[in-house]
C-alpha cells in the first residue's frame, strides 16, 4: 500500500489545488460558506470519479507499458514537479505533470503510443481554446435569458447564487472524473488496481485535499475570479465544468486551471476588458510549456538514480 | 414549493417593504408637523408631532441595522448588498432632514412671515412629492418593474422646480424688512427644506444606476 503514497499525495494536491477553480468565487465572495462548498465539492469529486473517471485512467495506462516501481516514479515525479512549479509561483497542471513523467518512463521502456499522445497534447491545446469558445457563447445564450427575467431583483440573486453553486457541482464533478487519472491511472497499468479501485482511491484522495488545505487556495485564488461579476463568473465555472466534461468524454485529463483561464479570456474578450494581466498570462504559458518535459526529466533522473549500481574496484 | 431557497431574500423584501412603510409615516407625521407649525405656530401639536417624527425616524434606523445584518448572513450577491446598503443610507437622510426642519422651528422659534407662506407650502408639497415617487421608483426596482426612467426624469423635473422655488424664497426673505436675525434663520430652513427634493433626486439617479447595472 505504501506504493499508493504518490498518487495519494498528487490527488490530495490536486484536490486541495483545483477546487478554487469550482468554487473559489463563490467562497471567495462568502456567497457560500467554506464547509458546505467543500462537502459538495468532495462529494461530487468522488461521484464524477466513479461514475466517470474510468475513460481517463484507460487512456493514461495506455500511454507506455509499466511496473509497479516505474509507477511509484512516475507519482513522485508527477509530485516533485507540481511542487517546484508552485515553488516557483508557476501555474501547473497536475495532467500535464503526470504525462509528462509517464513519458520519462516511456523513454526508458522504449515504449510510447504516439497516438495516445498525440491526442492527449491535442487537448491541451483545445482546452483553453475550448473553454474560451464555449464561455463566450454561454454568456451570449445566459445573458439574453436572464436579461428577460421578469422576478424581483432578490430572486434573481437567489438564482444566480443556485446557479453558482449548481455551477460549482458540476465543475467539481468533471474535476473528479477528469483528473482522477492523473493520481491513480498509473497503478492500474502496473496492474496493482482495477479501474474502479483507482477511481475510488484517486476520487477520496482529490475530496481529502479539498476537505483539508482547499480553504486558503478557496479565498485567495477565487478573488481572481472574483474580480469578475456574479454572472460572468458563473458563465466562467459553467464553461469549465462543459469543457473538462467534454474531454473527459473523450478519455484525455486535461487541466481545470486552463480551462478557467481560457474561459476568463473568454469574457474579457466579449467585455472588450483584460480580465487576465499579461504577467499572469505568462506565467500560465510558461507553466504550460515547462511543466510535461520537467516531469519526463525528474521522472528519468529518479529512475536512473534507484537503478545505479556501486561497483566496487 | 422551493420557497424555502428564498427564505432570506423574502425577509430581506420584507424588511425593505417596512422600512419603506416606515418613511412614508414619517413623512406624513412631518407634513401635519409643517402644516401645523404653518397654520397655528408653534404649539403642543407640533411638539406631539416631532416626537412623532422622531419616533419613525429612529424605528428606521432598527430595520436599517436589521436590513444590514441580513444582508450579511450570506443573503444576495455582494454587489447587491453593498448597493442597497448604499441606497439604504442615502435613504436614510431624507427622515433626517425633516427631523432636522422641525428642530429648527423648535430650536430657534422660527415665525414663518405671510409673505413667504405660499411658497413654503408648494416647497414643501413639492418635496413630499418627489419622495413619493422616490419611493414608488425603489419598489419598481425591487420588483424588477419598468417605468424607472420616467420616474427619475420626474424627480428631476420636480428637483429644478424646487431650487426654483428656493432661489424665489431667498429673494423675498433677503428683500424684506425682517430682522437679520430671522433673514438668516429662514435662509437656514429654507436650505434644508430645499436639500429633501435634492436627495430624493440623488436616490433616484442612485436607483436608475442600480438597475443599469444588473445588465449583463
Amino acid at each position: 500500500m505504501l506504493a499508493l503514497l504518490g498518487g495519494v499525495f498528487l490527488g490530495w494536491s490536486l484536490g486541495a489545488n483545483d477546487a478554487a477553480n469550482c468554487f473559489g468565487s463563490a467562497v471567495a465572495s462568502r456567497m457560500v460558506r467554506f464547509w458546505t462548498a467543500a462537502g459538495l465539492c468532495a462529494a461530487c469529486v468522488v461521484l464524477g470519479a466513479l461514475l466517470e473517471g474510468q475513460a481517463g485512467i484507460e487512456t493514461l495506462k495506455s500511454l507506455t507499458q509499466i511496473d509497479l516501481e516505474q509507477a511509484v516514479v512516475i507519482t513522485v515525479a508527477a509530485a516533485v514537479t507540481v511542487t517546484i512549479m508552485t515553488l516557483f509561483g508557476l501555474p501547473v497542471s497536475t495532467s500535464q505533470a503526470a504525462v509528462g513523467a509517464i513519458l520519462g518512463i516511456g523513454f526508458f521502456n522504449q515504449e510510447i503510443n504516439v497516438a495516445g499522445l498525440g491526442k492527449v497534447v491535442a487537448c491541451w491545446f483545445g482546452t483553453p481554446v475550448g473553454a474560451m469558445l464555449i464561455c463566450m457563447l454561454l454568456y451570449k445564450l445566459l445573458a439574453a435569458g436572464y436579461n428577460r427575467l421578469t422576478v424581483s431583483i432578490f430572486r434573481a440573486d437567489s438564482l444566480l447564487r443556485i446557479g453558482l453553486i449548481a455551477a460549482g457541482c458540476y465543475a467539481s464533478y468533471a474535476l473528479g472524473a477528469n483528473n482522477v487519472a492523473n493520481a491513480t491511472a498509473v497503478f492500474v497499468g502496473a496492474g496493482m488496481l482495477t479501474v474502479f479501485q483507482a477511481a475510488l482511491i484517486g476520487g477520496l484522495s482529490i475530496a481529502f485535499g479539498v476537505l483539508t488545505y482547499s480553504r486558503g487556495v478557496m479565498e485567495t485564488v477565487g478573488t481572481k475570479l472574483v474580480r469578475l461579476d456574479p454572472f460572468s463568473a458563473l458563465v466562467v465555472v459553467l464553461a469549465e465544468g462543459l469543457t473538462v466534461h467534454f474531454y473527459t468524454l473523450l478519455g484525455v485529463p486535461v487541466s481545470t486551471s486552463q480551462a478557467v483561464v481560457g474561459a476568463v479570456l473568454g469574457i474579457g474578450i466579449l467585455k472588450g476588458a483584460a480580465t487576465i494581466k499579461r504577467k499572469t498570462l505568462y506565467g500560465i504559458l510558461v507553466g504550460w510549456f515547462l511543466t510535461p518535459p520537467v516531469a519526463c526529466f525528474i521522472a528519468m533522473c529518479i529512475y536512473f538514480a534507484i537503478h545505479l549500481e556501486y561497483v566496487a574496484r | 414549493m422551493f420557497s424555502f431557497l428564498f427564505k432570506k431574500e423574502n425577509q430581506l423584501n420584507n424588511l425593505i417593504s417596512n422600512y419603506l412603510e416606515n418613511l412614508v409615516k414619517t413623512q406624513e407625521h412631518f407634513v401635519k408637523a409643517m402644516d401645523t407649525c404653518l397654520d397655528e405656530g408653534i404649539c403642543g401639536e407640533f411638539a406631539f408631532l416631532i416626537e412623532q417624527t422622531h419616533k419613525f425616524e429612529s424605528k428606521a434606523d432598527d430595520i436599517r441595522d436589521e436590513i444590514n445584518y441580513l444582508m450579511y448572513s450570506r443573503a444576495l450577491i455582494p454587489e447587491s448588498r453593498e448597493d442597497v446598503m448604499n441606497l439604504i443610507e442615502q435613504v436614510e437622510i431624507i427622515p433626517r432632514i425633516f427631523e432636522l426642519i422641525l428642530h429648527l422651528i423648535r430650536t430657534q422659534k422660527i415665525k414663518i412671515p405671510d409673505f413667504v407662506m405660499s411658497e413654503m407650502k408648494d416647497l414643501i408639497r413639492m418635496s413630499v412629492e418627489s419622495c413619493d415617487l422616490m419611493i414608488k421608483q425603489i419598489d419598481l426596482m425591487l420588483k424588477n418593474r419598468q417605468g424607472i426612467r420616467a420616474l427619475m426624469t420626474t424627480i428631476d423635473h420636480n428637483e429644478s422646480h424646487c431650487d426654483h422655488i428656493e432661489r424665489s424664497l431667498m429673494t423675498k426673505v433677503f428683500d424684506s424688512s425682517l430682522d437679520p436675525i430671522h433673514k438668516i434663520q429662514l435662509k437656514e430652513l429654507i436650505i434644508a427644506m430645499g436639500e429633501v427634493s435634492d436627495q430624493a433626486d440623488r436616490v433616484s439617479k442612485r436607483v436608475n444606476i442600480m438597475v443599469l447595472k444588473r445588465r449583463v
